[in-house]
């Protein structure tokens, strides 16, 4: 969204009528200030209109048949799964009808039952622990310490987001396996062997590996925009640093901290394939089953249990905007705290302490983050006799003499970045509309924001199921059949997952906006949209460079849309191409893979230069 | 519109508009029913070929037949019948596969396939269990059915014909342990967690091993093998690519696959001694491979041309070396040397399609529920 360029809030807006204006210009003013006084309607209709005809409509297709079976309405198949102790753990037995008392016992025993919900949201709440305790070292450093290469580090923190889960097995096995890297330095260090792998950790530890560098961005955003004076006052006032900390800085991280947290869960809780890759099948998640449920083609309980998901999933989100709403931190900095050296300027233990705490982090990080990357780079230069270019030529030969019905490296490339770009120019102002409406006030303005993120919530494998029936399959109108697909249909399915982060980004800080400001402008006749656009937006400007580098994030890493939009495989992206590498040997799907994150990095430090300031996100 | 007979009238300008456009091209938002098949194949040029071709077939199967990064049989296939025949082979990789055209009949939306090519026996059970009208036509004669190997017809219905099969084994790495040669002896102390196989709801060898291990133990014994075999460690992962990568990785020296393993290895260069062969009780289960003729094709005949075509002696030797499985037919051409590194189990089992109707679905979800119980 380019920032107005043609003098901005000109003051009088439309009615100034200056002596030297000519009347075509002023009935161009009078046509531009009625089109920008319906600019946000417009662009809420079209917003809804695409949510509903992408998302919406499509993903009823599938959910109806939970309640619809046979042509008759039921509520049976809900019953019936919530009665179900394999699914929801002891509770389902109260549901049974079994007494209380007995429940509650077993409940209390050491071999109760989880059910599968239960053990879904477990091991979300562990991971989302894990992401939050490796994500704020990192916030940290980021946010308070200048040394080189920080903004390409931060630009490159959501790198791990778009890594196929086949990527991210790879670099796992090669990192933490039996014959992994760990163990290698372990052993040298004469420290012994782990087993990591096919445990609750090793699957942990991945989506760690994915959602931390969610949690420290936007925490580090919020922590760039406490205002130093508040930290000053306090420290003037005798606040010792803890304290000032304490009461100052940390209540304006909360709700940062809290929204990582959550969005962690949520993606957590759906998890899918990483799990069996790195777990198995005893550890297996509700989105295991309704993968299973879908492609036996059980649709009314693989339905009911997607909804189930949902509920769950969007009553946390619910929860944590309310939460959001009543902790907007209204004083937004406008001079940030100045960032400390990494290098200690004394040797005093409050100079070494978080300096050493930091170094601690960095080896954890190295392994985490680092190692497992550096893996799957390995991986794809790595051939039966050692090193080798094979697999990249393999991608070369792939493109030059592949049949036209094979994947092309290139053109999985090419329509990437298309659809990574395009829809992120949908993206943006989607988010940035609903972000406008959500933080009016009006009765229930939270559950439509809930509603808003059901992109994020929704099993991926019921939104495919629904495209394919709502969208490809199309509807009779009149004799013929409608239906929609190819490149414009994949941008907007993209948009539709990538616009929530937008939101969630913007909403906060508009939220936190003086509305005052707004009131004058709208007074002096400014047209909301070009409040929105002179006035908000600058003001939020990092948090829509960072919603921007998450809707573009999204795009690149999106597969079930894709693949069952697509046209043809000339409209396949990387993610599937590397799905389509796969084989006895990993290398061409790695190669792939690596091409995927060259473009990516390249694109996110693209995007972070081309937002401009350094402050914020 | 009826878009099987709009494609044979303009095939020529439906794919040149397709492939003159990457990306964006045919995105007009309401396009043609062409979207999530891999409708555009065959691109402009392809209509130079086969010059006044006045017939197009379009065979739905699985991506990994025409696009697979080792070898896949599709292209090859494709040049050799448009070269004999006077038509147009398009191929179409739905990513659900099968399961596509199902949804497509349960919709009532035409299917623009004529024929589908990589049904399993468990396919056309699900087939059945879904459709009350069914989605496939009974064939009828097909030159060289009788060719077909007795063990491996799989469709009492007389629909598929199988035009190829695999077995699946257990492969492991001599250098690091010996596999046992029962299932029993999986079970023995010092195979502890050495074996990895694969979810059975989402993978065909995953679920060719549990099918295996009901034929053996029966559907009221298999769930304590199962238990026995959880107590000594086994894992289970998502794919096929999971469970393999996890074992040429050194995670475990035992992995549940193909018996054609030593064929890649060798293509790679690799030790054959990390790449050995184990067949169970000495048996290794089938999983056969067949097509089958879609319910109001628009090319019935083409369609019997083309599976008669695939069973002929030397169709059926390349297809199984470039699909890296077995023949179907008795009477085919294969390298002298394939048979030295694609392995054949002494005893072929399997389940037909009569003993798995109304019976797989519950053995699956049983093990699930038994396997996944937190």
């Amino acid at each position: 969204m380019a920032r107005d360029s043609d003098g901005g809030a000109d003051g009088g807006g439309g009615g100034s009528t200056g002596t030297a204006n000519s009347p075509s210009r002023e009935r161009g003013r009078t046509v531009r200030n009625t089109i920008e006084r319906r600019a946000i309607v417009g662009l809420a209709v079209a917003t809804i209109a695409l949510l509903l005809g992408i998302f919406y409509y499509p993903v009823a297709t599938v959910f109806i048949d939970s309640v619809l079976v046979d042509g008759r309405l039921t509520g049976r198949v809900f019953v019936s799964i919530l009665r179900d102790p394999f699914y929801l753990g002891e509770p389902a037995r109260l549901l049974a009808g079994e007494p209380i008392a007995s429940v509650i016992e077993d409940a209390l025993s050491p071999d109760r039952r989880l059910g599968v919900i239960g053990f879904t949201a477990y091991q979300a709440a562990l991971s989302t622990v894990a992401s939050v305790a490796l994500g704020l070292p990192a916030a940290y450093l980021l946010a308070r310490f200048e040394f080189p290469g920080r903004r390409t580090l931060r630009s490159l923190t959501i790198l791990p987001f778009v890594l196929p889960s086949i990527m991210v097995g790879v670099g796992f096995v090669a990192t933490f396996g039996r014959n992994g890297t760990l163990n290698a330095v372990l052993g040298a260090l004469g420290l012994g062997q782990v087993n990591l792998l096919f445990t609750l950790e090793a699957v942990i530890v991945a989506h760690a590996f994915y959602n931390a560098p969610l949690v420290a961005r936007v925490t580090t955003a919020a922590w760039e925009s406490v205002d130093a004076s508040a930290v000053e006052t306090a420290r003037s006032l005798g606040a010792s640093p803890f304290r000032a900390f304490r009461d100052v800085v940390a209540p304006q991280l909360y709700p940062s901290v809290l929204m990582g947290a959550a969005l962690t869960f949520v993606f957590t809780f759906s998890t899918f394939p990483i799990v069996l890759a790195l777990g198995g099948f005893q550890l297996a998640t509700v989105e295991v089953f309704v993968y299973r449920l879908i492609r036996d083609l059980e649709y009314a309980e693989a339905a009911a249990l997607a909804l189930i998901e949902l509920g769950i999933s969007l009553g946390l989100l619910y929860a944590y905007l309310r939460y959001e709403a009543k902790h907007t931190v209204r004083s937004r900095g406008i001079r940030p705290l100045p960032r400390r050296p990494l290098t200690p300027p004394s040797f005093s233990v409050r100079e070494l302490l978080p300096r050493m705490g930091l170094a601690v982090y960095a080896v954890v990080a190295l392994a985490v983050f680092v190692a497992p990357i550096a893996s799957m780079i390995l991986a794809s230069l790595s051939g039966p006799e050692g090193l080798t270019l094979a697999n990249y030529q393999f991608l070369i030969d792939r493109q030059t003499t592949g049949a036209s019905f094979q994947v092309q490296p290139w053109d999985a490339v090419r329509n990437s970045l298309l659809f990574g770009v395009a829809s992120l120019a949908v993206a943006l102002p989607m988010g940035v509309v609903v972000a406008v409406l959500t933080t009016r006030d009006y009765r229930g303005r939270k559950v439509v924001d809930a509603v808003a993120m059901a992109p994020l919530a929704v099993s991926g494998i019921v939104v495919g199921l629904g495209l394919l029936r709502g969208l490809v399959f199309g509807v009779e109108v009149g004799g013929s059949r409608i239906a929609v697909g190819g490149g414009f249909a994949i941008i907007a399915a993209h948009a539709v997952a990538g616009y929530p982060f937008v939101v969630r980004t913007v909403a906060p800080g508009l939220e936190g906006i003086d509305h005052r400001l707004v009131e004058s402008a709208r007074a002096l006749g400014a047209p909301r949209a070009r409040a929105l656009l002179d006035i908000e937006l600058p003001l939020v400007w990092p948090a829509v460079v960072a919603g921007a580098a998450f809707a573009f994030a999204i795009s690149i890493g999106e597969f079930s849309a894709t693949i069952v939009l697509a046209s043809g495989t000339n409209q396949f992206t990387m993610p599937i191409a590397i799905e389509r590498f796969i084989g006895r040997r990993l290398g061409p799907a790695t190669a792939m893979g690596v091409v995927l994150l060259v473009v990516t990095s390249a694109s996110f430090l693209l995007i972070d230069r081309l937002g401009g300031d350094d402050v914020g996100f | 519109m009826d878009r099987r007979s709009f494609l044979t009238a303009a095939g020529a300008t439906v794919s040149v508009s397709f492939a003159g456009c990457a990306g964006l091209g045919d995105s007009d938002g309401a396009s043609t029913e062409a979207s999530s098949t891999d409708e555009s194949t065959a691109s402009g040029t392809s209509t130079g070929d086969t010059g006044g071709a006045d017939e197009t077939l379009v065979v739905g199967t699985y991506s990994a037949f025409v696009d697979s990064p080792s070898t896949s049989p599709g292209a090859w296939v494709k040049q050799r019948f448009e070269e004999e025949f006077d038509a147009r082979l398009v191929w179409q990789t739905p990513s659900n596969e099968v399961n596509h055209y199902i949804e497509r009949r349960n919709a009532g939306v035409d299917i623009e396939a004529d024929m589908y090519l990589g049904l399993n026996t468990d396919h056309l059970v699900r087939v059945d269990e879904t459709l009350d009208d069914g989605l496939f036509a009974e064939i009828g004669d097909v030159a060289g059915q009788d060719d077909i190997k007795p063990g491996l017809q799989f469709d009492p219905d007389g629909r598929a014909i199988p035009y190829d099969t695999g077995y699946i084994s257990l492969v492991f790495d001599g250098t690091e342990t010996t596999a046992p040669e029962t299932f029993d002896g999986l079970l023995a102390e010092e195979h502890a967690g050495d074996l990895i196989t694969q979810n059975p709801a989402s993978s065909a060898t995953g679920r060719a091993f549990l099918l295996h291990t009901v034929k053996q133990f029966g559907p009221d014994g298999y769930l304590d093998y199962w238990s026995d075999l959880q107590e000594n460690d086994v894992r289970v992962l998502g794919s096929w690519s999971d469970a393999y990568s996890a074992w040429s990785g050194g995670e475990a020296p035992m992995v549940v696959s193909y018996s054609t393993d030593q064929v890649f290895a060798d293509q790679n260069d690799a030790n054959l001694e990390e790449h050995q062969i184990r067949f169970l009780n000495d048996q290794g289960y089938a999983n056969p491979e067949g097509m089958a003729v879609f319910d109001g094709a628009d090319t019935p005949d083409l369609a019997r041309e083309f599976m008669s075509f695939l069973l002929r002696p030397e169709i059926q030797g390349e297809i199984a070396v470039r699909n890296v499985q077995f023949p179907a037919t008795e009477s085919a051409e294969l390298p002298e040397d394939y048979a030295e590194l694609a392995q054949e189990p002494p005893e072929p089992v399997t389940f037909g399609y009569d003993e798995l109707k109304g019976s797989v679905s519950g053995w699956i979800s049983d093990w699930e529920r038994q396997f996944a119980s937190n």
